[in-house]
């Protein structure tokens, strides 16, 4: 981006009256636009327009030969693959179950949905996640920032406060029992402000606001390189009305599910979304299934559904390509989503949501 | 559309008017490739319109949650509720009665729903200081008639309930003039108040609080078992319509709600929440519009529970929150007194 325009593959002619109007590098070329380049070097706009191309094309290859990775196809073997795999994070939600049923938390390039009837807790995780993906990387995290794209306004930041609040809090009793330096410093900036101002929100009133959203996001994501985690909450509600033409939605949602997936291997990011449920009426009795129709089961990776058994809170592994389908229980306090039984106390930590698997990485680094 | 305006290629908006394009919605309704081939343009020109377009919507549109903490104006605070009057059940809610949503009260009948929702309509018209909106409500009937005589009383006492409110400024309000009473039976007069009169109340700024009593009643008879999906498909018309209402006015939408005992519902269901004798009426589909549910109950009289003063006129009752986002499922006593709803400690 910063291309010398004498270095550019134009015409000379161009190059020289470019040079004369000032430009100095390709950035500010691009910057200017067809219009602007058109008037300031008086040239016709299919020609400013032309040039404009061939610079993006210049400067997007180089971006793929020092990168090495975007817009060019690679060969990788399997066992690249898995070794890529393993290495991938994972944002851990900070109920065990959870966690060791998706064998780690909530994976990283992956498609994560989860559904459930109203009040299950959906939001509640997906809240939580937005703060535990920005946990340092010294205490199990992934050390990155959050997207929230919000449909039906849910998001209320109060809650949010809290379960950072605890999130801290949790940090601070390791790092007390540890005393370690780097959590020490890590903890200087990990603090409920820095949290906060790391979730950016998006609040989208249709679909096709979310639509567009969508379309944006690579580019948010290209600006905000440590942006982990792509919450939609929900992207059932704004396709459940309004749709006369279901054909036309089946398509919309498609579309949608290819370009999260892109984001999310593009980015290393994780996409979740949270979905509805509906009541598919059968031959002698009803079920509750996720909404949005079948096609739209193949868009995630990964399938949670949340659901109660009397007053117990339960999750259900539904669909996993590398894990076994399961069910766990798990509470939702004050301070965010946690187990069901309190775990193992260690001798100097207090409260009753510290988490017996702590930091993963640390154990397998010490092995 | 003046595709001129935008920052596009000149062979781009051409192409755009030969199509017959007119709108950024029709534009994202296609997908890409239908796009070059409606326009026959490069996939980077669609890319670059798609873009662009996406842009011109969504400008300015990101905050941090930490804006969102930290913003303390009225008119745009997440912190902004709508108080009920009474400081017991405003610390159940933590504030009130979220802005920005549709909050349902359900209950059985005379559990004091009609009541809590008359308070609201003049706790609205209190000023930002006290909890109020400083704005009118309206008030939707859908079976029985207007409790105008019970308003009038609440009216009158007032500065009974609102001891916290300095009595010069209950004098000036006007509580009667604010509140505006709509009647629809039907579902076709509801479409038509929500749509018209609604949207005009809202726009001139004369109400900024909707109560619904009851929605259930608009779907009691017209159903049956094998229209489900006529009813779905209203239910979730109504439920956007509110929510759009409600999201480009920063107005609460409070919805009554009666509710089916589980002997008379036809489909058991495991997946949903099995401990209560009676469930909220119209299932799923209503439910998945909500911001909030909260259910109100009356305590049987001999079962009281403890800690109630004995002394208390009228028989005891319950507002619980079944589910928010940001509240814990929990309950408070209350009481109906001749001045209005008050919660017990």
């Amino acid at each position: 981006m910063q291309r010398e325009v004498g270095s550019l593959p134009l015409a000379p002619g161009l190059r020289a009256r470019l040079a004369a109007a000032g430009f100095q590098t390709a950035q500010e070329l691009l910057e200017t636009g067809p219009c602007g380049l058109s008037k300031e070097i008086g040239i016709s706009k299919e020609e400013a327009l032309e040039a404009l191309q061939l610079v993006r094309q210049e400067c997007h290859g180089d971006a793929a030969r020092t990168a090495g990775g975007l817009g060019t196809t690679r060969k990788f073997t399997a066992l690249e693959l898995l070794e890529e795999e393993q290495a991938q994070g994972f944002i851990i939600t900070f109920c065990s179950a959870l966690d060791n049923m998706l064998g780690g938390g909530v994976q990283l390039t992956k498609i994560t949905e989860i559904c459930g009837a109203p009040g299950v807790g959906k939001t509640q995780l997906c809240m939580q996640l937005a703060v535990d993906v920005q946990i340092p990387e010294c205490f199990g995290g992934v050390a990155g920032e959050a997207v929230f794209i919000d449909t039906e306004g849910s998001f209320m930041v109060d809650r949010v406060v809290d379960i950072a609040a605890a999130c801290v809090h949790h940090c601070q009793l390791i790092a007390e029992a540890q005393q370690e330096e780097d959590h020490l410093k890590a903890l200087e900036t990990f603090s409920l402000e820095s949290i906060l101002s790391h979730i950016y929100y998006f609040r989208c009133r249709d679909y096709i606001e979310l639509l567009a959203q969508v379309y944006l996001l690579p580019e948010f994501l290209s600006e905000h390189s440590k942006v982990r985690l792509v919450v939609i909450d929900g992207i059932a509600f704004p396709f459940r009305h309004d749709f006369e033409d279901l054909s036309l939605r089946t398509r919309l949602l498609n579309g949608l599910a290819q370009q999260l997936i892109i984001i999310a291997n593009d980015h290393k990011a994780a996409v979740v979304l949270t979905n509805q449920m509906t009541t598919r009426i059968g031959q002698s009795q009803s079920t509750l299934v996720p909404a949005l129709g079948e096609s739209w089961g193949h868009a995630a990776t990964v399938r949670l559904i949340f659901h109660w058994d009397n007053s117990q809170r339960l999750a259900t592994l539904y669909k996993s390509p590398s894990q076994k389908e399961a069910t766990i229980p798990y509470h939702i306090t004050p301070h965010g989503f946690r187990d069901v039984q309190p775990p193992a106390v260690t001798p100097n930590a207090e409260g009753t949501e510290m988490n017996p698997r702590k930091r993963p990485r640390r154990e397998e680094e010490k092995q | 559309m003046d595709w001129d305006q935008f920052d596009l290629n000149p062979r781009t908006v051409a192409a755009l008017k030969k199509a017959d394009i007119k709108s950024i919605k029709e534009i994202l309704n296609f997908s890409e490739a239908d796009l070059q081939r409606l326009m026959k343009l490069s996939s980077a020109d669609i890319q670059c319109l798609l873009k662009t377009v996406s842009r011109t919507l969504r400008k300015n549109s990101m905050l941090t949650a930490l804006q969102l903490y930290q913003d303390k104006d009225h008119l745009t605070s997440q912190h902004q509720k709508l108080s009920l009057g009474c400081s017991v059940l405003d610390n159940l809610l933590k504030g009130g009665i979220p802005l920005v949503g549709i909050t349902e009260l359900a209950g059985e009948s005379s559990a004091g729903k009609t009541q809590i929702s008359l308070q609201l309509c003049l706790c609205v018209q209190y000023p930002y200081k006290y909890g109020g909106l400083e704005s009118g409500a309206v008030y939707i009937c859908t079976e029985d008639a207007f409790p105008s005589k019970r308003l009038q009383q609440l009216i009158d006492q007032q500065q009974k309930l609102r001891a916290d409110v300095p009595a010069e400024i209950i004098q000036k309000i006007k509580f009667g003039n604010s509140i505006f009473v709509e009647h629809a039976a039907d579902l076709d007069t509801f479409h038509k108040c929500i749509t018209k009169r609604l949207s005009l109340l809202l726009a001139r700024g004369m109400v900024r609080l909707v109560v619904i009593d009851s929605i259930a009643a608009l779907f009691r008879c017209e159903f049956g078992v094998s229209e489900s999906v006529m009813k779905a498909r209203y239910l979730q018309t109504f439920g956007a319509q509110l929510h759009s209402l409600s999201t480009r006015f920063r107005t609460p939408i409070m919805c009554i709600n009666q509710v089916w005992h589980q002997n008379c519902c036809l489909f058991y269901n495991k997946w949903l929440e099995v401990g209560n004798r009676v469930a909220p009426a119209l299932g799923m589909t209503w439910a998945n519009q909500l911001l909030m549910r909260l259910m109100a109950s009356r305590i049987p009289w001999p079962g009281q529970a403890s800690g109630v003063a004995p002394h208390c006129t009228g028989s005891v009752r319950t507002l619980r929150v079944v589910f928010a986002p940001h509240l814990p499922p929990s309950f408070c006593y209350y009481t109906i007194q001749s001045e209005g709803v008050k919660g017990i400690k």
